[in-house]
């Protein structure tokens, strides 16, 4: 760049305003094929989301609703809805807080603490309100995204960890593990997954209730069992008791994931955990091995340099799969389209899924619409929140 | 193994190497497991589908008594996995073809050329990949329906013909090339597309790899679109296929693993002929959500 930059001001003025001026002529040109897809069918559709959530639009499109779809959405009072909002924001604002107190300014660090708590108790109230009074399974759909997020992006951020640091020592048929390792990944999701729907159907003899044999336990209904585990396992107690709005509406997570969930979550691992290892691996080979011959003279154990130099050194590996498997969950949509199966109703259908039924099963485009407009509002938060959040703490290196 | 040499002798082994490699052993094994289900499953009769079942590959239950090849035979003309299949290469062929053309002309421009207004383009395209596949799909099939393409491949394939991660990753690459490389063509008076032709697009192949491969398997795996843009079997892909498979005869577990092998074989096969560009190009970018 430098090259060219110090070429173009040696030329006269008017030669150089003509040549720029050409250049952009041509670099527009150039641009015009993707700048008129991505154009048509990447910017625009997001504005035209917007105007079809306003209608009633079935096959065609229909009467004139305004913010109709949004009140069936979230209910008519919109008090519940601000009220959810607020608390979010008083959280955001609070961990802003903590990250940017510096030592001499306590009484910031106190305030944000009562702002969390605040902020943590008005959600726990506010959203059982909204719920109460919205569509019910749009919010059974979010619960589902919610549960099927955090049983799947921890436990493959470890067990990728765990695998990327088992290969980082020399080790025959390394790279023959590689490729098996990231064979899930690659494979179509609707093959594998037809796949897994056999492996955990509910017949006594699939693969997964022969292997519970082994173990002594009774066949279960697996992809077909809507109830929760926890509720599963402790029987129906952590259903009793829960009257009220509030109480019921936390009753219902008490219950925790569904079985037929688990299943597609075990599914996730099997998928993710050999492309988390990889993208680990990348992390790991950037780290200059001086940093741990030092550590040894210092007398550093193994599992002392892991926890003062490896976790802290991958941290911009961690949070950009953590990133991309929170978004990636939120936006999943083949494999648990895949796996549900309609004898468990929408106790496996998250949002995408939600959406997909909504619009081209029931054909009620505009609410649709609506819907997905409100899980665009959650990527995109969680996208920004988490830069805001994690971003400051990330170590990159130098 | 050959004769070792005494001087480049393995050490003994530990008892860390050895947990280290029982520990991988037992993963490759997790890994691979499902796929040999699959193939077992596919080589089944319907009876043995339900009552030859062990789940351990080293149990003979676990493999059919007789390979039943016939599986495939009829899964390729009967259930239509032969259609399902072209369908799907023509598909993903187009995109990936319309695709490069659009990324390198557009990486170029982005990396090579100073212009009015470059950053905002590059920010607008890039905010692009915020948004999820379910905020596009309505307005989106809304749109093809007005234009006539539903049901069609152009339906199909357009609207995937341009990527803003495509263009980043491109351009970054091409970003790198030194520019006196340009700068000495530019003085023998060729253009733009001249030197993108000429110069730039020849010392970018590895790139220009991931970019397609990354491409054809994200077409050839969608499953969403296809669903709610196609109607007939016409152009239906095989993922689509595979999805909606139900046959007369009630579940015929056998005939959807031999389609589910015939979906996951060109894949992985071109997967194992080039691993090592396979395996940067993934982990480059994530090709699943």
């Amino acid at each position: 760049m430098s090259g060219e930059h110090a070429s173009i001001n040696k030329a006269p003025r008017r030669v150089r305003s003509l040549k720029s001026r050409r250049d952009t002529l041509a670099a527009y040109m150039l641009l015009s094929p993707s700048a008129l897809i991505i154009g048509v069918f990447g910017i625009f559709p997001l504005f035209f989301t917007v105007y079809v959530s306003l209608f009633r639009w079935r096959l065609a499109r229909g009467r004139f609703t305004g913010v109709g779809n949004f009140i069936s959405l979230f209910g008519a009072n919109p008090l519940a809805l601000v009220a959810v909002c607020a608390a979010v924001g008083g959280a955001v604002l609070a961990v802003f807080l903590f990250r940017h107190r510096s030592s001499q300014q306590r009484a910031r660090g106190v305030f944000g603490g009562i702002l969390l708590a605040l902020s943590l108790a008005g959600f726990a109230a506010a959203l059982p309100a909204l719920a109460a009074q919205g569509d019910k399974d749009v919010f059974d759909a979010l619960r589902v995204t919610v549960w099927y997020c955090v049983c799947t992006v921890p436990v493959q951020l470890v067990a990728g960890l765990l695998l990327a640091l088992l290969l980082s020592r020399p080790l025959r048929g390394r790279q023959a593990f590689r490729v098996i390792s990231l064979m899930p990944y690659i494979a179509p999701t609707v093959a594998t997954a037809a796949i897994f729907e056999l492996l955990f159907s509910l017949r006594p003899d699939s693969f997964a209730n022969q292997v519970l044999r082994l173990v002594g336990i009774s066949p279960l209904q697996w992809l077909q069992e809507p109830k929760g585990v926890f509720a599963l396992i402790f029987g129906g107690a952590a259903q009793t008791g829960a009257t009220g709005v509030i109480p019921a509406y936390w009753a219902a997570w008490a219950q925790g994931p569904s079985l037929a969930l688990i299943a597609i979550v075990f599914y996730s691992w099997w998928v993710f955990v050999g492309y988390y290892a990889l993208i680990y691996i990348n992390g790991l080979a950037a780290i200059p091995r001086q940093l741990y011959e030092a550590a040894q003279m210092d007398g550093a154990g193994k599992l002392r340099s892991l926890f003062s130099i490896t976790l802290p050194l991958l941290s911009p590996t961690t949070y950009f799969l953590t990133l991309l498997g929170v978004i990636g969950t939120f936006k999943a949509f083949t494999q648990l389209y895949v796996l549900r199966n309609p004898a468990v109703g929408s106790a496996v259908d998250p949002i995408s899924v939600s959406i997909f039924f909504t619009a081209f099963r029931k054909g009620n485009m505009g609410y649709a619409a609506a819907v997905s407009l409100l899980l665009f509002v959650i990527v995109l938060g969680l996208t920004v929140a988490q830069q805001r959040t994690t971003g400051s703490r990330v170590s990159y290196g130098d | 193994m050959a004769i070792e040499d005494p001087m480049r002798a393995r050490p003994r082994p530990t008892a860390g190497g050895v947990t280290v490699a029982v520990l991988l052993t037992l993963a490759a094994f997790l890994f691979i497991l499902p796929f040999l289900y699959m193939l077992s499953t596919s080589l089944k009769t319907v009876g043995e589908t339900i009552i030859r079942v062990n789940p351990f590959p080293f149990h003979p239950e676990f493999w059919p008594s007789v390979p039943q090849w016939v599986n495939y035979a009829t899964a390729w003309t009967t259930a239509n996995f032969s259609l399902f299949f072209r369908n799907s290469i023509i598909t993903a062929a187009l995109t990936v073809a319309g695709l490069m053309f659009t990324s390198a002309l557009a990486a170029y421009a982005f990396a090579k050329i100073r212009f009015a207004g470059s950053r905002l383009v590059f920010s607008i395209f890039i905010a692009t990949l915020v948004i999820p596949e379910s905020v596009y799909l309505i307005p989106n099939f809304i749109l093809i329906t007005r234009l006539g393409w539903y049901d069609t491949l152009a339906g199909l394939t357009v609207p995937f013909m341009a990527s803003a991660f495509s263009i980043f990753l491109l351009r970054q690459f091409f970003a790198q090339l030194p520019n006196e490389l340009l700068e000495s063509a530019r003085m023998d008076g060729a253009g733009h597309p001249r030197l993108l032709l000429s110069v730039v697009l020849p010392l970018s192949a590895p790139p220009l790899f991931t970019v397609a491969f990354l491409a054809f398997v994200g077409s050839w795996n969608s499953l969403q679109w296809p669903l709610v843009a196609t109607q007939t079997m016409r152009w239906r892909p095989i993922t689509v296929g595979l999805a909606t498979f139900v046959t007369e005869a009630g579940p015929q577990n056998q005939l959807r693993m031999a389609g589910a092998m015939i979906s996951v074989l060109p894949v992985v096969l071109a997967y194992f002929f080039a691993q090592k560009q396979f395996t940067e190009a993934i982990a480059r970018s994530g090709i699943k959500g």
